[in-house]
């Protein structure tokens, strides 16, 4: 009986990822692909006006692509709203089930690689916090506050010079977590996906450990403090 | 002997040669330059966003700012202490400055 009800849970189970795979794979289809691309790669004709995030290179977790598409791009720090939000043309079913299938289709082990690319970079010694924490804020001052503001907002003094020339992230609204932060400034945008490349990679300028002391100053001085 | 110095002082400007070093594709053009105590660099911002050129090295330290697409800014080589220029917005862009 245990067996036969054990099945019965698989089935269901498998079932149900195969249903929202094919959910989210319509929708995707419906509402992302004139971007996005069909391989998620944002090879389309729009892509040379709105320049789309590359979906099999993006950071974003499933999860974290959830919030995206419910919310749109803007709502979590983006500069322009060119990624709309859809809760209020799909329900939360169909949202999840199209991070489902953005996950499962185009970038299904970006958790592992995160996981590896962290942990393959150089640690951060825990009896240092205070260094981290003051060469975090020296760096970010003296870099990335140009573009993404002192406050972390985006405003920063190269954002209207003129206005219209870089798209900053308001750091203060990110969903990325610390370990996302630190990768993205040591590889750039470009390999995340980013096709304006206006992120650089800042793996030739500064250290491992700089660039994770910069990640630490971002997440506690902006994000844990929202 | 001081009308000498005098004049050696005030004539010394003539001589100070202006190089222009132009950013162009997030790249400092050229990017390399032999320059005397007293040269001056013009920066040119040829690119469509701001760029922010500045140095570390003790000596002949400056950093100019937020430099606008268009705009030119000068600096004056102060001591004979060679040093690179970057950008503090561009991490890969990189001057080397021989000062002879």
């Amino acid at each position: 009986m245990r067996n036969f009800l054990s099945i019965i849970l698989l089935a269901t189970l498998l079932f149900s990822s195969d249903a929202q795979f094919e959910m989210g794979k319509k929708i995707y289809k419906t509402s992302c692909v004139s971007c996005h691309g069909a391989k998620g790669s944002s090879d389309t004709d729009t892509s040379l006006i709105v320049e789309p995030r590359v979906l099999s290179k993006t950071i974003l977790t499933q999860e974290q692509s959830y919030q995206v598409i419910k919310k749109g791009a803007h709502y979590w720090g983006a500069s322009t709203d060119i990624m709309p939000a859809f809760e209020s043309v799909y329900s939360q079913k169909e949202l999840y089930s199209v991070a489902y299938y953005i996950s499962k289709a185009f970038n299904e082990k970006i958790k592992q690689k995160i996981s590896k690319l962290y942990f393959q970079s150089e640690n951060i010694f825990k009896d240092k916090q205070d260094e981290i924490l003051k060469r975090g804020e020296k760096v970010y001052k003296k870099n990335c506050s140009l573009c993404h503001g002192i406050e972390a907002n985006g405003d920063g003094k190269a954002n209207n010079n003129p206005a219209i020339s870089i798209y900053p992230y308001a750091l203060n609204k990110t969903l990325l977590d610390e370990k996302q932060i630190f990768l993205y400034a040591k590889y750039g945008g470009k390999y995340w996906g980013s096709d304006r490349d206006a992120m650089p990679s800042w793996s030739k300028k500064y250290d491992d450990f700089t660039l994770k002391s910069v990640a630490k100053y971002i997440n506690d001085s902006f994000i844990k403090k929202r | 002997m001081k009308k000498i110095l005098l004049v050696l002082l005030l004539t010394s400007g003539i001589y100070a040669a202006n190089h222009i070093v132009d950013q162009k594709g997030k790249t400092f053009i050229p990017h390399t330059l032999k320059v005397s105590v007293g040269d001056t660099i013009t920066f040119k911002n040829s690119d469509p966003f701001a760029h922010n050129a500045y140095t570390d090295n003790e000596a002949n330290e400056f950093d100019i700012g937020m430099q606008s697409p268009g705009q030119n800014i000068k600096i004056k080589v102060k001591a004979q202490s060679s040093f690179n220029v970057e950008c503090a917005i561009h991490p890969n862009m990189l001057l080397e400055v021989t000062v002879e």
